[in-house]
């Protein structure tokens, strides 16, 4: 990977492959950020100019961070380590669990899944301690294994 | 005469020209000279006589001369002294202006300018446009081939020869004027008056770095306060204002709170830069200082021609040593083919000495900057079909030797 400083354009950041293909990513002093692939041999460049945001996202795809976003399911990836994969679930509060705390459900102990964050009208809480009482309208962001989720959504949301 | 009218005549008429060359996919820094030059024609044809009003001249020369120096400020600011010290970029920057400026020197001597005027000419013809140059090198996206980094930082490196130009010819100017023996001592007026801005602001930094935090007027108000006050001080001290500016604009970059604001400050750049064009093309004529139309016109052609092979000639010397490869110092020089704001500010500069420079230098240097602006964006845009072409050319000559 090649740094470079344009003046009074941005900074390049380029990247050869072994192929002999290019590959630069210009952040412009404007803020946005302009992406050139340059095919070895080819006559242009494609360029393309991506807002800070659309490239973000095109930035986390190729990092792997995100692999499949299935409706309500994340799952998440690291490029340092392959084999790691997380699955995040989203799922909402039913009435059978409103009014009762993390404690009471028991939640970790009957199926393996943890609760990582819960979204409360607009406010997310981060790591919510055991005695958080769940409300209505709440949307909990689980962690585990497909199966613990399954099992999670059966036996805790569903009445039984 | 009215201050708004004024205003009016030149912002509506600059609007529309400028609209006109961005329609047609132009340069619009001729586009505003040329607005300048047919108001001033028309106005002295249908006997508007507005031109004759002091008062016209001297407002939008005034807004004008506001607008050359928050362009300094802002190169000033922009200006990285770290990067340029590389030497393969040394090497590039000094064949750059020794090509350039010896050509540009020679033909003023040739077609009978004093010594200072061949001086001043050369530096126009060296001085390629930054404005033109790197958006032509973002429009056709050049950014992933080496030499476009190699081109921006010959842009950096005019700028630093533009600032110690600027500093020899005022003092040439303002000390020459008196006496040879006061060209040493308006010099060391100029340096000194430098190394008080820069010490001065890195100074009360802690005290300026707080106020440019603030949400209301004073950020804004204080850079013009530093800029018109700087100016002045220059202007009592009979040193170029535009130096000053320059100066300025490079210590503030080391406030670092500053950079909230320089988004305002282009804005009044583009702003004043637009009023400053327009004036300048209000003082063409077209008398030619005596000089036959077609002597003119052979003098001009012969002074494009020359400023073209000249950035091709130093192109390919650097593209040579710096990426072993003709063809790429060829498109090297294709893209620093045009000349626009820089020689204009110049020769602006010069002429705010009130020494007499001779309406030849002034003409001919006005009718440059149009021709060079348009076609050397025109060479800059196909800057990869022009060095191919020229490859083909060179390689069927050396078949031919052989």
């Amino acid at each position: 990977m090649r740094i470079s400083e344009l003046p009074e354009i941005g900074t390049k950041y380029e990247i050869e492959s072994p192929k002999g293909d290019k590959v630069a990513v210009i952040f412009l002093a404007t803020g946005e950020i302009e992406l050139y692939v340059l095919e070895a041999g080819a006559e242009k460049p494609s360029v393309t100019r991506l807002t800070s945001e659309e490239a973000r996202r095109v930035g986390s795809v190729l990092t792997g961070a995100l692999l499949t976003i299935e409706r309500e399911d994340v799952e998440v990836s690291f490029s340092e380590i392959s084999d790691l994969r997380i699955n995040i679930h989203i799922c909402p509060v039913t009435k059978y669990v409103v009014g009762k705390s993390i404690e009471d459900l028991a939640i970790r102990k009957k199926t393996g899944v943890t609760i990582i964050a819960i979204s409360r009208k607009g406010r997310s809480i981060i790591s919510p301690p055991p005695e958080t009482v769940l409300e209505e309208g709440d949307m909990i962001v689980v962690i585990g294994e497909h199966e613990q989720i399954k099992a999670c959504e059966r036996q805790i949301l569903q009445p039984g | 005469m009215d201050f708004l009218l004024v205003l009016g005549i030149v912002t509506v008429s600059c609007l529309a020209l400028g609209l006109i060359s961005k329609y047609l996919r132009q340069a619009s820094i001729p586009a505003y000279i040329i607005a300048g030059i047919l108001f001033k024609y028309s106005s002295e044809r249908l006997g508007f006589d507005l031109i004759s009003s002091d008062d016209f001249t001297q407002v939008v020369q005034g807004l004008g001369k506001i607008g050359i120096i928050l362009l300094m400020f802002y190169i000033g600011h922009e200006f990285n002294f770290r990067g340029i010290k590389e030497p393969g970029r040394f090497f590039a920057g000094s064949t750059d202006f020794f090509v350039n400026f010896i050509a540009g020197f020679s033909l003023g001597l040739l077609i009978g300018l004093s010594l200072l005027e061949a001086f001043i000419l050369a530096s126009a013809v060296y001085i390629s446009s930054s404005a033109i140059v790197i958006s032509s090198l973002i429009e056709n996206k050049r950014l992933i081939y080496p030499e476009a980094e190699t081109v921006v930082w010959l842009m950096v490196f005019e700028d630093i020869i533009l600032a110690i130009l600027l500093v020899v010819l005022t003092s040439i100017m303002s000390g020459g004027s008196l006496a040879m023996i006061m060209i040493p001592v308006s010099l060391a007026k100029t340096l000194l008056l430098i190394v008080f801005i820069l010490v001065l602001i890195r100074g009360l930094n802690n005290f300026i770095s707080p106020l440019f935090k603030r949400d209301d007027e004073i950020p804004i108000l204080l850079i013009f306060a530093l800029i018109f006050g700087f100016s002045a001080l220059a202007h009592l001290l009979s040193v170029s204002e535009v130096i000053v500016a320059f100066f300025l604009g490079s210590a503030l970059s080391g406030v670092k709170s500053f950079k909230r604001l320089l988004g305002d400050t282009i804005s009044f750049k583009n702003l004043f830069l637009t009023i400053f064009f327009f004036s300048f093309g209000m003082m063409f004529s077209f008398e030619f200082a005596g000089l036959p139309l077609t002597e003119f016109v052979l003098a001009l052609l012969a002074l494009i021609i020359l400023s073209i092979l000249g950035k091709f000639a130093s192109g390919a010397l650097i593209g040579k040593k710096q990426h072993g490869s003709l063809e790429t110092g060829l498109r090297v020089g294709a893209y620093t083919t045009p000349r626009g704001e820089f020689s204009v500010v110049l020769l602006a500069v010069v002429i705010g000495m009130e020494m007499g420079i001779s309406e030849l230098l002034f003409s001919l240097v006005v009718a440059y900057v149009i021709s060079l602006s348009l076609i050397g964006s025109f060479i800059a845009k196909h800057g990869d079909m022009i060095g191919k072409a020229m490859m083909i050319g060179i390689n069927k000559l050396m078949t031919l030797k052989r």
